[in-house]
This record gives C-alpha cells, structure tokens and sequence, in this order.
C-alpha cells in the first residue's frame, strides 16, 4: 500500500508536466477511522472503514488551481489530471501565486515528533468494546440518569507530499478519542446534559478510564438545576477546556489572508502592545505529541515555533506565501498548529477566589465574533462566582463585548494548560465584562 | 465530539421573497438526469453484483440493510483583488454499506467498487451481528426519478466561461455600489452528487442532486473605520437560476449588509421582546424544536421533547413544518438517503406538538411509517434524523403591528450560526444584522449580538404570527454528530416576547 502511494504521488507530477504544467504540487493520504459506540449497556455503532485521496495543485501558465480524487486507480488518474490541467488554463494568470521557494523546505527538524503510537494504530476491537462497556459501567447508578453514550473513536493516517520542485515530505500519525455523553433527567421536561472526550496522539497520554467517567459525572450534576443569572459587569474566570475557544476567536484574524483583505482587527498592530501583558501565545509545531504537531506545513514550509504575541506584544501572524507575497511580508506559515497560551502560576480556585463575585464559564453555546471589528458575543453555560467559590449553576446567559478589551483585561491565567486539544489554553480570568441574562 | 449540533452561514435575509423554486418548477426542457440503469452508467455495478454484496453484508442477519453509492463531483472558484484567482474541483465516490440490528449498525465503506473491496467492507459491516443469514432480495424494484430539482443541464457540462462570466459580473455589480467598498470576494461553488441506494427489502432509487451557492464578501472603509459582511444564494438550481437580475440583488445585499454597520450599534443587554424578520429567522425554528424533535434524541430520551407528543406547545398561530418536497431549495430532497420519499413533516400543528423526524431506526422503534428525514453527509457515514426545509405556515399578524406593540427590544434581520443544547432546551443565534425597536418605533440599527433562549419556553413566548412567510435564499449547512448537510430555512414575521439579548452595559 505504501509503495502504491508513492506511486500514485510521482505518477501525477509526470502527468501534470505533461499536460503543460509548470509547476505541481501532490499530496497523497490514507487514513483509517474506528468508531465503536455504546449505550445504555449495548454496543450501538460500528464503524471501521479506510480512506484515501490524492490532490494536486497545478501552477500552469501563471495560473493556480487545486484539484482532488478518491479515484486513485492509475487509469483514472490521467484523465482527472489532464482535466485539471485544463480547468487551471481557463482561470486568469495570478502574478502572486508562484510554487512554494525551496529555501523554505530547508532548515526541517530532523526529529521524531512521536505521533505515532503502535498500540493505538493496532489495537484490537475486543479493547475498544472492553473500555466502552467500562465507560458505561462508572457512569452507573445515580437515579436521574436518562441516557449515557459512551464511545471510543481512533484512527491512524499517513500523508505523503512530492512537489515537481524537489519537495518530500512524509507524515503519520495516531489518535484516539474516548469519553462519555451523559443526559440526567432535571426539573420539570429539562434533561442536564454533560461530556467529556480527551483525545491524544498516544495511549499513556490519555486518562484513565475511570478518571474519564468521573469526569463525564461531574460535568451534569453540575448541569443540573440551572437558573438564567442577573445581567452584570464584572468578573469572568472562564476553565481550561472553555478557554479554548475565546483564543481560537482572537486569533483567527490573525493572518495575512484577513490583513490583506482588510478583514482584521489586529492590522496595524504588529509590534505594538494590543493586549494584556499576561497574555503570550506561542504556536509551536514541533510539541513532542502534540495533536496538532507537523515538521512542515501544507506548503513544505519548515515548521519551527512562532511567537504570535508575548506579554501583549503583537511579534507575528500567520502568513502563508500567497498573502505574504500580497503584503511583502516574509512567509511564517499558513495555518495553525499546537497553540500554546502560556499558563501562569495560580490555581482555577485561586482565581475564583482573587474575583470573589462573578461569573465562572465552563462552556459556551454558539455565538460569534466578527474578524474586522472584533466585536463578539457567545452564550455560556457556567456558575455564578460567590465570596470566592463556585456557587449556583447559570445558563440561557451571554457574554458581549470587544475581543481587544477583553483581552485587554486578562487578569491572570492558571497553571492548567488543557492538554486534549492542539489549542493548549489554562484557565482565564478578565475583569470588566459585561453579560446579558435576566 | 459529540451531540454538537450547529447551524452555520453567513446568511443573507430573505426578506419578503416568494419560495424560489416553484418559480422554476415547470420549466421547459428540464430533466432529472437519472439514466435508466443508474447503477450500471453511474457505477458499473449490475444488479448481480449488488445482490452479492449484499447477501455479504447479511450474511449474519439484519433487520435492515442497505448500499449507498455515491459520486459526486464539484468545482469551486474564487475571485479576490479583480482576479479569479483560484479554483478547486474534486471528485469523490464511493459505496457506504449498512447493517442494522434493532437499533445497532455495523457500518463500512469502501472507495474501491470493485467486487472484491465491496464484499471486504460488507463483511467489516456485518461482524456486529450475531444471528442467522438473512435473505438479500430475488430483484431489486426501482423507484421512479424524482422531480424536486431538475434543471437544463447538469453542471459537469456546465463551460467553466461561463461560470467565471457570472463570477466577474457580481464582482463588479458589488464593487460599483458604493464608493466606500475597498474589497470584493466572490466565492462560486457547484456540485452534483449521482445517488444509488439498494436496500434489503427490494428496493433501488437513484437521484441525481445538484447544489450550488454564489457569495459575496464585502469590505468598506469610512473614516478609518472598516466594516465587511456578506450575502449568499443557493439552491438545487442550474445555471440558469443566476439571472442578471439575481446577481444585482445579491451584490446589493451584500453592500448594503456591509455598509448600515458603520451606524450601526449593540443593543442594550439583558431581556426583551425579539421580532424575528420573515425569512432566514427560520433558524429559530430549526434550533429552538427541529433538533429537539429529530427522533434519534427522543427514542433515546434526551431531548426536552421527550414527553410533549400530542401537547400544547405554542398558541394556535404556531405550524411547524419540516419539508423535503419543496423544489430547489437547498435541503430539498427527491428520496432520503435510506432511500424513503421525502415528504411533509408537521412538528407543530396549531400550537400542539405531532411528530418527530424519523429516520428507518427510530421509525420501526416507534412503529410508524418511515418520514424520510434519514440523511448522511456522505457514503463516509451512516443515516440519521435530519431536518431538511423547516419553516412556520402564516399567521393573521402583521409585521407593523408587531414593531407597534414594542416599548424596547430588537428586531433580528440576518444571522451567522445558531446551536443548541437538546436535552436542556437552551438554544442560541447570532444576529449580524438587526434594529432597534423603541417605544413602537425602530429608531437605530444593530449588529453582532448572540441571542439565547429556551426552546419551549421560547415557542409558549411566540405572541404574534406574521403573513409573509417566505423561505431564506441563502444557504445553511447544519451540522450533528460530526455529519453536515444542507438545509433550508424559512418563517414569517414572529414576535417573541421575552429571550436574552447579549448587548452593552450602560455606562
């Protein structure tokens, strides 16, 4: 299989040359998903299946298109990529795209980033079933349970990139993701619902069994008796798994694409002090198992690590050739990979207690933020915060406000950096925000 | 990972225009483009072949069975700074093949056909049964070709020339309507997907979809303040459905979305009375009950829908629909992807709550007729409940009257996302584009605030129905258990009395 990838791969280059393109970029991959669910006591869904695809990015006559198959059989590859070929021709010449330069390739780790893991890749269905049925087995025995799911999902992949200007590069990987979705019956026709589902790149990273089940438990007894809280100013702490996607939020216009098509509220800003000086984001792709770990990028761009912002100061954004090209700006890379928040040195309940009264969010629900103005608004689910602890559960509450001010008054972090997620945030706390509820 | 249900787009409102597809329903020179032997000319695989795979895939027994073939092939085109810069196609096809057990499924799929991969993957399919050989049917019956969406031609004869016509014509029509615009992105998508579902109990239906949608994105400068926003179409439609007079529309949408920001503000926080605009407001009704009465969560309890069936739910105004039958819209179907008919589902009739959507699993569970509602985002995954077009029947109010009866709240025009908690009934959308309403007058507009509710509680709070219901011609893309799909929104004018509004703080 793997000499038929390497073939497909090498194949395409040869036809897209000789279909008149200039320059081409192939990417091959074939991954296998494992979803075993359960519940309720019985096993519900099976699902085992292997997939593959190929795809090419055709730079012919100034012009750039990118094209992609599940039909791999060699005497279907020539007419998709003669097609393709033909397809690139009749779009308009782009003086700024231009194939990835090789000195960018150079400067690769030579280094095993251990995304790997064997017991993963062979792991036996009677295992999968066995932690599922103990999965369900301690999340047991409280009465206003209605429903539990509990599932394994894992996989394992290989990528594999050849480029007609000398670019190899070969990826693989492992992963797993085990947890369980619990609904407990509350008050009146409301159900609490509540999950928990780590995912790693490596068995001995994940919790155990039990811990997750434990974990899932908490989540909806916590659920259960919400009240929507008053609307008020004030503080927010926001945990570890929450946090997650306030960063996401902030940093999405945080690239060349949105500077360039002036869609960015962080344009100007390079350089300058734009947030709180606790706050430094570090996107780093060469964290030893990490989930979104890489030694190069989509474009073969040497993967190294990239300061986004440190102690407030905007240093980089993200920015791929094109754009970069677009802007003159020297490329760093497209797309993100692990992101690191850098946690401080207090506890969640140090934090709670330094707020004494607020908001404590361990969810959100929907909402949005808009890139250009970095305005935002999200629903929360959480508790409210009381002479320091974690009091009554809130919900049907949103928090609004600009993203800029918000993390303008980050306060302080914890030292709990989320460990399941390519997004590696602690727990956050923000002074002056501003929410919506009764 | 899971029970994550979204709704997302940057939708365009669909304020006060008729259905559009039964403009083209009967059309001239349309075909549904299902040859007579679909499996052989789309897949080349016989009936032979498919009576063998699946003979495979119940070779330990099932209570149900079915193959999923799928092709589908897309392109997509992008135009930025005045160039068409970019442009993607792909081509992906496959056979997802299914075995259910009461309500346990062994699923695989496999993206070689040929005879030997196929049997391979029926047999990874199968190892969750443990009973007796089941009986693959003597023939297979095939179901007539659907008429939801024929068009002229399909789109893989479509000339790229013309596609990238449309593209620069939108591009230009968006840049020349106000000088404030400094940047237009066009993004262009077609796809049609050749369909060929055999099941256990005989039966074989092919379908021939096709998809597209046209979007806008614009970015304006005022006074060193920039603003951007966005407007869609899509729809089943062909080529033709991008009339000049379309693309005005759309362009002028688009800037006009983009421009009212810059006097826009956010509106204060906290509870108040919320009118839904006719149109993409449809997405209430698709967080606030649709999910809740996919029967998948119901047959499971979970939903906080569990225990209404038959209940008053909503005053008599309140008819809940959710329909495949509606032609060209972006969630209509011909066949479910079980293979069913789609049809009319009443959630709500007058107020009390009828029935769930239903996929094969959940419709033997509860022994009624299948509803066609199973869908999967692909041959890459098993069917479950989905909505498809969702959309409330006219009231006797007006929208006049409704503004009229505010002292202070919002009124909601164009949205972003939405989701939903099922169990908890807590639901949320994200308003790009609103106003303010004051004391019966609409006095500013409003812009990015998420509003939150609870699902029964917010349809008991439904306290004026509007008469211009129409469906939103923008495209949504619902997201469950990891799966997306197409869907279609639509609602009249609709008053809520009370939900959250996430504002500002005075002071």
């Amino acid at each position: 299989m793997q000499d038929k990838m390497r073939r497909a791969a090498e194949q395409s280059l040869g036809l897209a040359r000789k279909a008149g393109a200039q320059d081409a970029w192939v990417n091959v991959s074939r991954s296998r998903d494992v979803t075993h669910e359960y519940r309720d006591g019985k096993l519900e869904k099976v699902k085992d299946a292997t997939s593959r695809a190929l795809s090419i990015e055709l730079y012919v006559d100034g012009r750039y298109a990118s094209h992609s198959t599940t039909d791999l059989r060699e005497q279907s590859l020539a007419g998709f990529i003669a097609n393709a070929v033909s397809l690139t021709r009749a779009l308009q010449p782009d003086p700024y795209r231009r194939i990835t330069p090789p000195e960018l390739f150079k400067g690769r780790a030579d280094r095993d980033l251990q995304l790997l893991d064997p017991a993963i890749r062979d792991l036996a269905p009677a295992q999968r079933l066995a932690w599922c049925k103990e999965l369900d087995e301690g999340v047991r025995g409280d009465k206003r349970l209605i429903s539990a799911s509990c599932a394994v999902y894992d996989g394992s992949s290989r990528s594999l990139s050849v480029s007609s200007n000398g670019f190899h590069g070969e990826q693989t990987g492992t992963s797993i993701w085990m947890g369980a979705d619990l609904t407990f019956r509350d008050r009146g026709d409301r159900r609490a619902s509540g999950d928990f589902y780590p995912g790693a790149r490596r068995l001995s990273d994940m919790p155990t069994v039990q811990k997750i089940a434990r974990e899932a438990l908490e989540r909806v007894r916590q659920r259960l008796g919400v009240t929507k809280g008053p609307s008020q100013k004030g503080y927010m702490v926001v945990d570890a798994r929450a946090a997650g996607r306030l960063i996401s939020s902030l940093v999405s216009p945080a690239s060349a694409q949105a500077f360039q098509q002036k869609r960015s509220f962080w344009t100007g800003q390079l350089g300058k002090r734009m947030f709180s000086e606790q706050l430094t984001l570090v996107d780093d792709p060469l964290l030893l198992r990490g989930l979104g770990s890489r030694l190069y990028d989509s474009e073969g761009i040497a993967a190294r690590p990239l300061t986004l912002v440190d102690k407030g100061v905007v240093q980089n954004i993200y920015a791929d050739t094109y754009y970069g090209r677009k802007l003159k700006m020297a490329p760093t890379t497209g797309s993100r990979s692990n992101l690191l928040v850098k946690p401080g040195s207090r506890s969640l309940n140090d934090l709670l207690a330094a707020a004494g009264e607020g908001i404590y969010v361990t969810s959100w629900l929907g909402g949005n933020a808009d890139n250009t103005t970095g305005e935002f608004s999200l629903g929360l689910r959480g508790h409210l915060i009381r002479n320091g602890k974690i009091a009554e559960p809130v919900g049907e509450m949103n928090v609004t406000g600009s993203l800029k001010e918000l993390f303008g008054n980050l306060v302080a972090l914890g030292d709990d950096p989320w460990p399941y997620s390519s997004l590696r945030a602690p727990s956050m706390m923000f002074e002056g925000v501003g929410f919506s509820g009764a | 990972m899971k029970r994550r249900d979204f709704l997302a787009a940057t939708a365009a409102s669909g304020v006060m225009l008729s259905m559009p597809g039964i403009l083209n329903a009967a059309g001239e020179g349309l075909s549904t483009h299902v040859p007579d032997k679909p499996f052989l000319s789309w897949f080349n695989v016989d009936e032979a072949v498919m009576r063998k795979v699946m003979s495979e895939l119940v070779a330990r027994g099932a209570d149900a069975a079915d193959l999923y073939f799928e092709h589908n092939r897309g392109n997509s085109i992008a135009m930025e700074d005045g160039i068409i810069s970019s442009a993607r196609s792909w081509i992906e096809q496959g056979v997802g093949l299914r075995v259910v057990i009461g309500d346990q499924t062994g699923y695989a799929y496999t993206e070689d056909l040929s005879v030997d991969a196929m049997l391979k993957a029926a047999r990874t399919a199968a190892a969750i049964a443990k009973g007796s050989k089941g009986v693959p049917p003597q023939h297979f019956n095939a179901g007539p070709a659907g008429k939801m969406y024929r068009i002229a031609m399909p789109w893989s004869e479509v000339k790229i020339d013309d596609k990238l016509a449309r593209v620069r014509r939108l591009e230009s029509l968006a840049r020349k309507q106000d000088a404030a615009v400094n940047k237009v992105t066009i993004n262009w998508s077609d796809y049609e997907q050749q369909v060929v579902i055999a099941t256990l109990d005989g039966r074989v239906v092919a379908d021939y979809r096709p998809m597209t949608r046209l979007w806008c994105t614009v970015s304006a400068e005022k006074n060193g303040v920039r603003q951007s926003n966005s407007a869609n179409l899509s729809g089943r439609y062909g080529m033709d459905h991008y009339t000049d007079e379309r693309l005005q529309v759309l362009a002028k949408k688009a800037v006009d979305n983009t421009l009212v920001l810059f006097g826009a503000r956010r509106p204060p926080a906290g509870e108040m009375p919320v009118l839904l605009a006719s149109g993409a407001s449809g997405i209430l009704l698709h967080e606030a009950i649709g999910h809740g009465m996919e029967a998948d969560f119901n047959r499971k309890g979970i939903s906080i829908y569990s225990d209404m069936l038959n209940k008053k739910v909503a005053n008599p105004h309140v008819t809940i629909v959710d329909q495949g039958t509606l032609a060209y819209e972006r969630g209509a179907l011909n066949y479910d992807d079980e293979g069913n008919p789609a049809q009319r589902n009443v959630l709500v009739e007058n107020g009390t709550l009828r029935g769930y959507l239903h996929d094969g699993i959940s419709a033997r569970h509860y022994k009624v007729a299948p509803g066609g509602s199973g869908r999967r985002e692909s041959y890459r995954h098993a069917p479950m409940p989905r909505m498809t077009c969702t959309f409330m029947e006219n009231g006797p109010h007006s929208r006049g009257e409704m503004i009229a009866s505010m002292k202070r709240g919002v009124v909601a025009e164009t949205y972003t996302n939405g989701q939903v908690s099922i169990g908890a009934g807590d639901f949320t959308f994200y308003i790009k584009n609103g106003w303010l309403v004051e004391n019966g007058r609409i006095t500013a507009p409003i812009k990015d605030c998420n509003i939150i509710g609870n699902g029964p509680q917010v349809l008991r709070d439904i306290t004026m129905v509007g008469g211009d219901s129409s469906m939103d011609t923008g495209g949504w893309t619902c997201g469950k258990n990891g799966q997306s799909v197409p869907v279609s929104l639509g609602m009249p004018s609709v008053l809520v009395s009370k939900m959250t509004v996430g504002g500002e703080h005075a002071g």
